[in-house]
């Protein structure tokens, strides 16, 4: 294979990948307002715990690390997803309760802060700095891949797995869980005033979003190998954010596109690029920079996003319509009158029925 | 037996109270917004909660309804003690409210606004809507069909795909009573209905308290327009500086010098100004 293919299908896996990030995320923040600045650790934790239970016990290897139970893909995977989940029972019940918005986020990005600096420093745990490496490559054995046949071919399941995760993730936001989500994000008094548990809802929220973060974690470490601290610098969690405000809050074909702007194109196709000479890492920093300036092109002037959220309209819910609406409509400023009531009744947009 | 006769007063008083408190306190830094408020609100009927500004109506109505909790003293919802309750638990119980100030869910449509209402939602629950997507259409269908009955009733269907943020002051009225309407309540505390709208809507919003009455439902409103209290509120509770100064009907009321001069009065005198 050459060398071309390799960096396409690798840009193919991160886009795939970050559409399920962005998924996760998206669930917490676009549909539910949990502002979860330290989403990025949650996808530490996926990929850490998927990467040591697909490692043989660490007593006869250079590497530190706890679990080490040797179990096969996709078993650790979606272990993996699950002790993100279970991260995010303990932060929700350690901040949900308590805390909104501003207040909210600023206590999850010193958790992940925290988390960062345990998992860097106590190398019992993952290895520390050097974090885990020589992680098996799944199906790799039994398919006979090498190096260059695995990554199309991990880029091919990735794809299959996003697809899943879109189609569950579709299914979600479309009933009537996914609205009361919406509800919370848009008042949570009114959510409540209306019966609606809100710590128990925003906690299920946090449950699908972590889970998504865990599986996307897990994947990175299976495709590339290896997962260290410097893969997931606190800063990591803003460029999901960044990729569902670009792509669209709340609509999950605009994550697609997100990730394909944002994590595709900006992040990950430039470090393909040859440095400039003279001014190695010149790249990369000016890639921080454009991405900074999107988003604050995308907030400023479209700020919902390439796709944005689509209304549900009544007619997709398999249901009659009436053939004509309310004869009075409302005004606020002037009393209905005849006229108006006649015009309203035959103006545009009224043609419901058939 | 006098015991049997205790019994059986607290019966009667159970069964015509649909809601009651006793004694609420409430302070802000200090500040008595509710001082010892106690009242009862009959089953079946349309209630005035009326007072001069600051008199604690909105903090009553927040306390009762969970949004906020009391410092002291007792709620009832018919025979249950719901004191300090979080508001999604009393809501269950069938107590509704609106707002004062309009707030619809504006990222959502006028229709997804009802649907969120009903309780007990198979469509909540995440096994459900992963393994009995059938179960979760079907309810969701005749959940679809009452919102739109009622956004029918209540003028809204036209607007029924715009999103909420998009609506008018008055529409927003229509729409969270509505909202409320939608979980089917037992009881419905209304926070000025007829604030800011114009008298044509009044008098609709009006009939629509009317229709709910018919229903079975139990009304509490805050109001300050008079006339409205005195066309469609059967019985009238008045609050002066968090405490209830008086309850009966607005005539009796009328006649009690307190009452006029506490609050009345002050109306009175407005309206002659002009």
């Amino acid at each position: 294979m050459s060398g071309i293919w390799y960096y396409v299908f690798t840009l193919i896996f991160f886009l795939f990948d970050y559409f399920i990030l962005a998924m996760g995320l998206n669930i917490q923040y676009g549909e539910t307002g949990i502002l979860n600045f330290a989403y990025i650790g949650f996808v530490a934790i996926g990929a850490y715990v998927t990467g040591a239970l697909s490692l043989p016990n660490s007593a006869g290897t250079a590497q530190h690390y706890i679990l080490g139970l040797g179990l096969p893909f996709p078993v650790n995977l979606l272990l993996g997803g699950l002790a993100a989940c279970v991260f995010a029972v303990v932060v929700a019940l350690m901040t949900l309760r308590r805390l909104r918005t501003d207040y909210l986020a600023m206590v999850l990005i010193s958790l992940s802060l925290v988390l960062y600096d345990v998992c860097n420093n106590f190398v019992p745990l993952f290895n520390g700095a050097d974090g885990l490496y020589n992680v098996p490559e799944p199906f790799a054995g039994a398919l006979h891949l090498t190096t260059n046949s695995f990554i199309p071919f991990f880029a091919a399941v990735t794809g299959a797995i996003a697809l899943i995760m879109w189609l569950v993730m579709s299914r979600i936001t479309r009933s009537p869980i996914g609205r009361t989500f919406r509800a919370i994000r848009d008042d949570d008094v009114v959510a409540a005033a209306l019966g609606k548990d809100v710590f128990r809802q925003q906690l299920k929220s946090m449950l699908i979003g972590s889970f998504y973060a865990g599986i996307g974690g897990g994947l990175i470490i299976q495709f590339s190998g290896s997962f260290n601290p410097t893969a997931w610098l606190p800063g990591e969690t803003f460029v999901v954010f960044a990729v569902i405000i670009v792509g669209g809050v709340g609509n999950n074909i605009g994550l697609l596109v997100g990730s394909l702007l944002v994590e595709t194109l900006l992040v990950h196709l430039p470090a393909f690029l040859p440095a400039i000479p003279g001014h190695p890492g010149l790249i990369e920093y000016f890639d921080a920079v454009v991405i900074g300036v999107l988003l604050m092109v995308m907030l400023w002037f479209r700020p919902q996003g390439a796709v944005p959220e689509r209304v549900r309209r009544a007619s997709s819910f398999g249901v009659r319509e009436r053939l004509l609406g309310d004869s009075g409509a409302v005004s606020d400023d002037i009393a209905p009158s005849p006229q108006l009531a006649i015009e309203s009744a035959a103006g545009p947009g009224d043609g419901g029925g058939q | 037996m006098s015991e049997l006769g205790v019994l059986d007063s607290m019966d009667t008083l159970e069964q015509n109270a649909a809601l009651r408190c006793e004694a609420i306190v409430k302070a802000f830094q200090g500040v008595h917004a509710v001082n010892g408020a106690a009242f009862e609100v009959p089953k079946g009927q349309i209630t005035a909660l009326i007072g001069p500004n600051g008199a604690g109506k909105t903090t009553v109505v927040n306390i009762l309804s969970g949004s906020m909790t009391c410092d002291s003293g007792r709620e009832f919802i018919g025979a249950t003690e719901v004191t300090n309750w979080p508001s999604h638990r009393i809501a269950r119980l069938g107590l509704m409210r609106t707002f004062q100030l309009s707030r619809e869910l504006g990222g959502l449509t006028v229709l997804e606004n009802l649907l969120v209402a009903p309780g007990h939602q198979a469509g909540e629950f995440l096994f459900n809507v992963l393994f009995r997507p059938s179960l979760v259409r079907r309810q969701e269908r005749e959940h679809v069909e009452r919102a739109l009955d009622v956004l029918d009733t209540y003028g809204l269907y036209r607007l029924r795909d715009n999103r909420a943020s998009e609506l008018s002051g008055g529409q927003k009225k229509l729409l969270e009573i509505s909202r409320a309407v939608m979980a089917s309540p037992e009881i419905l505390l209304l926070d000025e209905p007829m604030a800011g709208v114009n008298p044509a809507l009044i008098e609709r919003i009006g009939g629509y308290i009317l229709d709910l009455k018919r229903d079975g439902v139990t009304v509490l409103m805050i109001e300050h327009n008079l006339n409205v209290v005195e066309q469609i509120c059967d019985h009238v509770i008045v609050l002066a500086e968090g405490r209830t100064l008086a309850t009966g009907r607005l005539s009796e009321l009328r006649e009690n010098a307190e009452v006029v001069r506490a609050y009345l009065g002050e109306v009175i005198d407005a309206s002659t100004k002009h």
